[in-house]
């Protein structure tokens, strides 16, 4: 599904040039959990933002289902990342003027999904995620398990064939963290496939495959089942 | 999708209430100002607009242009009509004569009517240019006896009430005490606007009954009137130069010999029926309805787009300030697939939801605005002309103009973030954008500087116009008119006698108008030194021997006249000079020769203003009234009364008015003016600028400081921090107040270095249509600065000192 050879990525400021991602490749196979370790500054979510489409890779090459993917522009990236991609963020990332079922219904407006299609897929999801209960609630009313829920919720609501998860547990509790890894773990046996940035060996576990990368490099891989 | 956006729009309005209400506030006032000049300026320009062939009609009118003056008025001499009337040119050439009859009897129902507006002598040629729906009579003979008349039906209704139009046809009414005339026609009252506010068409013959018999008799292309108006209708593929060509070469073939000598010519020219409205060179027909101003307008105008302007950049300001409280949104809505192009959907839909809530208040608004501009909204503006298509759209177009103006660059700035950026909270407020806004800033203070500037220079011009001495006695003196058309001389003098008994009239004098006044009358003098002739232009007043007491002119050399029918000058300081006289006592005694005679100047008096301080002093004299055998230019009797509480003038002028009453009985025909103010009203347009410009510069005023006070409470906010450090350290309250307000106080005194010289040349621009001129004093610029200043920073205050008071701990912590 995934394939990416040499990928560069550089930040520069007026004097200094950072390396956040050097020649970095591998491989990611559709259905496959993998998740990908490493110190802060590693270059863990710049390769993830340019796995997601959210950014452009300076060097290399980054095919996606076999399509090369590193030089599209914004409009095409959007259009790939809305009906492949779902994402699930540290900090939630949910819009606070939007109830939990608005923010849910978010990707399938852009995707262009009728209003009554909508209301059934985004009621399945809410159900699943059994989040149903504060569908009209704002996303500051509820605690931080239940906000990430309502992420994965929105995440998944397309069916998108890849999830990026960037520290999903991050701020939650180990039990709110579990019950959220529970949930990845379904999906991934569903057939979606997972690519999880974490800083967590507990949350890694969970993974087919693990990555350790250290200044934009790939030091190890490991496979765990 | 579109719920969506409105639903988070309207949230997003909730949530920052002060920054909404600050956006609408300002985008409300700047939509109803251009709601309701836009009315006005389509009001103004719908006039007339739906005769049939309208562009084909058009008037003809008449200047005359002398070596010092250009003359223009709106009729012709009698004589054009038959010179053009045959050209293949003109499909219709229609002339009227506009004449008040004195009375106008229906002797079968007893009543009587004195002095009817809006008569004219006319024929059926003005009906084909004209197109009037006939309620009753014959439309294929109009007017074609001597003898007829066409009435409206609202006159037919004064004349014949109720009674139906079919009725009517075949009545006689009697004018003038002896003219009976038959009705042979009830047209419909125009229902659209219009300036064409005749109400009876009588037929042309009948002027040869009327004092006027003279002028249709010996038809003579030297004398003009507005009264003798003529219109045509040119041919569909009629040539306009050539039309033009040939009144010219008209005009130059009967100029008469003192014309050449004295370089005078007379220039017709074609008026079109869509410039009536407008020109007030040649007028319109009903003076009290007012006449558009297309300056007027065009300044209004200029003050609803600054207003907009004002609001829209409130907008700019304050959405580009918040863009970065928004920015995680925009990143989650670009990481689940919105485009550029729909996140730009989005905030444009935001605005346009703010645009048109501001639009239903304004509607509401303006309702309230036309009654505070009620001097320049005309009588007929109301709200019934929302309902036109026009209207409608261009309130539409509007709207969405003023959302693009408004929201267009912030929905491209916020739908510009780096998606990765924002979701890092790494997002880093753009220089540009902090420059954009403080330029728009400046922009916005600098209008509203101006405002003040221009209303404080306004005002004192005004100030300059009314106080400054006429060079006459203005206070205290009012003038009584004898009823219109009345010429007798013993009347007035009985008038007079018996207005000697009031002993709080000073001074009495029986005349023509006052030293100053709107009407003019002149006629060429010469004069010959032994060496050379000098010519001028002369205008009189006329009076009798106390009229130089009543008005207290100064008499410089000489003496008053003696007698009012004797022929004697006294002539004005400037026609001194302008004859060459090296003093006033060289002038006296000498010979002038006016119209053909030779009259003595007896004395010379010192210049007074003839008009308003708009136009410079003319040679003039003061003269008696001894043309009184074929025609007396006294008009009513000129009292200086004794100065006195209000009370007590409320009753003199009572016994005036009775005394009025004794004398004549024409009296609805009463009319009586204060000096003082016939000279304010030399001013109306400049009070009427000077009160539009107090409210441009109020709200312009209002609006900024709000926009101001929305950056003031951002930018505190953001730095609430930092405020708190600074206290920890030691900062007093005015230290961090003057730390806070120096950014912007910056930004207010920019705009004033900008402002001032607009300002004072616009203002030296517009001083330019008065001969008689205030200073463009340095302490008003100085005045303006401070003023806006201190607005400024009590706006700035009101947040800043709330941010500097607060307990440090407590942002600190928040950190």
């Amino acid at each position: 599904m995934i394939q990416i050879t040499d990928l560069e990525k550089f930040y520069k400021t007026e004097e200094v040039q950072t390396i956040a991602l050097n020649k970095l490749s591998f491989n990611v196979k559709e259905g496959e959990f993998v998740a990908i370790m490493g110190p802060s500054g590693c270059g863990k979510s710049t390769l993830l933002n340019i796995l997601g489409l959210l950014d452009d890779p300076d060097g290399g090459s980054f095919m996606f289902n076999g399509t090369e993917v590193a030089g599209y522009n914004e409009r095409k990236r959007s259009e790939l990342r809305k009906h492949n991609i779902g994402f699930v963020f540290q900090s939630f990332n949910l819009i606070d003027e939007l109830t939990v079922f608005e923010n849910v219904e978010l990707p399938l407006i852009y995707t262009g999904v009728k209003p009554a299609e909508r209301k059934k897929q985004v009621e399945a999801v809410l159900e699943k995620m059994q989040i149903m209960h504060r569908r009209n609630h704002f996303p500051q009313q509820l605690s931080g398990g239940q906000q990430q829920r309502v992420a994965v919720a929105r995440a998944v609501v397309n069916n998108p064939k890849l999830i990026l998860a960037d520290e999903p547990t991050g701020n939650l509790d180990s039990t709110n963290g579990n019950e959220v890894m529970d949930l990845l773990i379904d999906l991934n046996e569903a057939g979606t496939t997972i690519i999880m940035v974490t800083h967590s060996e507990h949350d890694a576990k969970y993974s087919h495959r693990i990555i350790r990368m250290l200044d934009g490099q790939k030091v190890t891989e490991n496979i765990l089942a | 999708m579109i719920k969506n956006y409105f639903k988070i729009a309207w949230r997003n309005l909730m949530k920052h209430k002060v920054f909404s209400l600050i956006n609408i506030i300002g985008l409300t006032i700047g939509l109803s100002a251009s709601f309701v000049i836009g009315l006005m300026v389509y009001y103004d320009a719908t006039f007339d607009d739906f005769h049939k062939d309208g562009d084909r009609i058009y008037r003809v009118v008449t200047d005359l242009i002398s070596p010092e003056d250009t003359f223009s008025i709106s009729g012709v001499t009698l004589a054009l009509e038959d010179e053009i009337k045959d050209d293949s040119n003109f499909e219709t050439v229609g002339s009227f004569y506009i004449e008040r009859p004195s009375k106008v009897e229906n002797r079968e129902l007893g009543s009587q009517f004195k002095w009817p507006n809006f008569v004219i002598f006319t024929d059926a040629n003005y009906f084909k240019i004209f197109n009037y729906t006939f309620l009753a009579g014959d439309e294929t003979n109009i007017l074609s006896h001597p003898n007829s008349v066409i009435l409206t039906e609202n006159r037919a209704a004064d004349y014949f009430p109720n009674t139906v139009p079919s009725d009517i046809i075949g009545k006689t009414l009697v004018y003038n005490d002896s003219l009976n005339v038959t009705v042979t026609g009830i047209v419909e009252n125009f229902k659209e606007r219009t300036d064409f506010v005749f109400e009876e068409f009588i037929a042309k013959p009948l002027l040869l009954q009327t004092r006027l018999r003279e002028n249709f008799l010996n038809l003579n292309w030297n004398n003009t009137n507005d009264a003798s108006q003529l219109f045509v209708k040119v041919a569909s593929n009629a040539d306009v130069s050539a039309i033009q060509n040939r009144l010219d070469n008209l005009a130059a073939a009967h100029q008469d010999e003192d014309s050449k000598k004295y370089g005078d010519e007379q220039k017709f020219g074609l008026q079109p029926l869509s410039d009536i409205h407008f020109n007030e060179k040649y007028g319109i027909y009903d003076w009290t309805k007012g006449q558009a101003n297309k300056s007027l307008l065009t300044n209004l105008a200029l003050v609803a787009v600054f207003l907009l302007l004002l609001g829209c950049i409130n907008f700019i300001n304050l959405n580009t300030a918040q863009a970065s409280q928004r920015a995680k949104e925009i990143g989650i809505r670009k990481t689940l697939g919105s485009s550029r192009k729909q996140l730009i959907s989005q905030f444009m839909g935001e605005t346009f939801l703010l645009v048109l809530i501001s639009a239903l208040l304004s509607v509401l608004l303006s309702k309230w605005l036309i009654n505070v501009f009620s001097d320049f909204v005309p009588d007929g503006l109301n709200f019934e002309l929302f309902k036109s298509p026009l209207i409608v759209v261009s309130a539409i177009v509007l709207l969405i103009i003023v959302t693009f103006l408004s929201g267009f660059y912030p929905a491209l700035i916020l739908s510009k973030f780096n998606t990765v950026s924002v979701l890092k909270n790494h997002l880093a407020v753009g220089d540009k954008k902090v420059k954009l806004r403080k330029f728009l800033t400046i922009f916005q203070f600098t209008i509203a500087q101006i405002f003040i500037i221009a209303t404080l220079l306004v005002g004192k011009q005004i100030n300059f116009l009314l106080t400054t001495d006429m060079g006459f006695k203005t206070d205290a003196i009012i003038s009584v008119y004898s009823p219109r058309g009345e010429r007798e001389v013993s009347k007035k003098e009985l008038y007079a006698e018996k207005l000697r008994a009031i002993p709080e009239i000073k001074e009495i004098s029986i005349g023509g108008t006052p030293p100053a006044s709107i009407s003019t009358n002149s006629t060429s003098l010469s004069y010959n030194n032994g060496e050379k002739e000098v010519n001028t232009d002369l205008q009189f007043i006329f009076g009798d021997i106390n009229y130089s007491k009543v008005f207290e002119l100064d008499i410089l050399a000489g003496r008053s006249i003696r007698n009012d029918t004797v022929k004697e000058l006294v002539i004005n300081e400037t026609c001194r000079k302008k004859l060459g006289f090296k003093s006033p006592e060289e002038a006296v005694g000498k010979i002038v020769l006016l119209g053909g005679e030779n009259v003595p100047i007896v004395g010379v008096m010192a210049d007074f203003f003839q008009r308003s301080l708009k136009s410079n002093i003319k040679p003039m004299a003061f003269r008696g009234d001894w043309n009184r055998p074929d025609w007396s230019q006294f008009q009513g009797l000129h009292l200086a009364l004794q100065n006195e509480s209000s009370e007590g003038l409320k009753t003199t002028l009572s016994k005036i008015e009775n005394a009025y009453k004794s004398v004549y009985t024409e009296i609805d025909d009463y009319r009586v003016e204060f000096l003082d103010e016939s000279i304010q009203n030399f001013y109306n347009r400049e009070r009427k600028m000077s009160k539009l410009l107090n409210w441009a510069t109020g709200l312009s005023i209002l609006i900024s400081c709000l926009g101001l006070l929305g950056l003031v409470i951002y930018t505190t906010n953001r730095r609430v921090k930092e405020i708190g450090v600074r206290k920890v350290l030691g900062a007093s309250l005015f230290q961090i107040n003057t730390i806070l307000c120096k950014e912007f106080l910056i930004l207010v005194a920019i705009a004033f270095v900008i402002a001032a010289p607009i300002a004072w040349y616009g203002i030296n621009n517009w001083l330019q249509d008065f001969a008689y001129k205030t200073s463009i004093g340095f302490w008003v610029f100085l005045v303006s600065g401070l003023a806006m200043i201190f607005f400024a920073l009590i706006v700035i205050s009101v947040k800043t000192l709330q941010a500097a008071n607060a307990n440090p701990v407590d942002s600190l912590r928040s950190e």
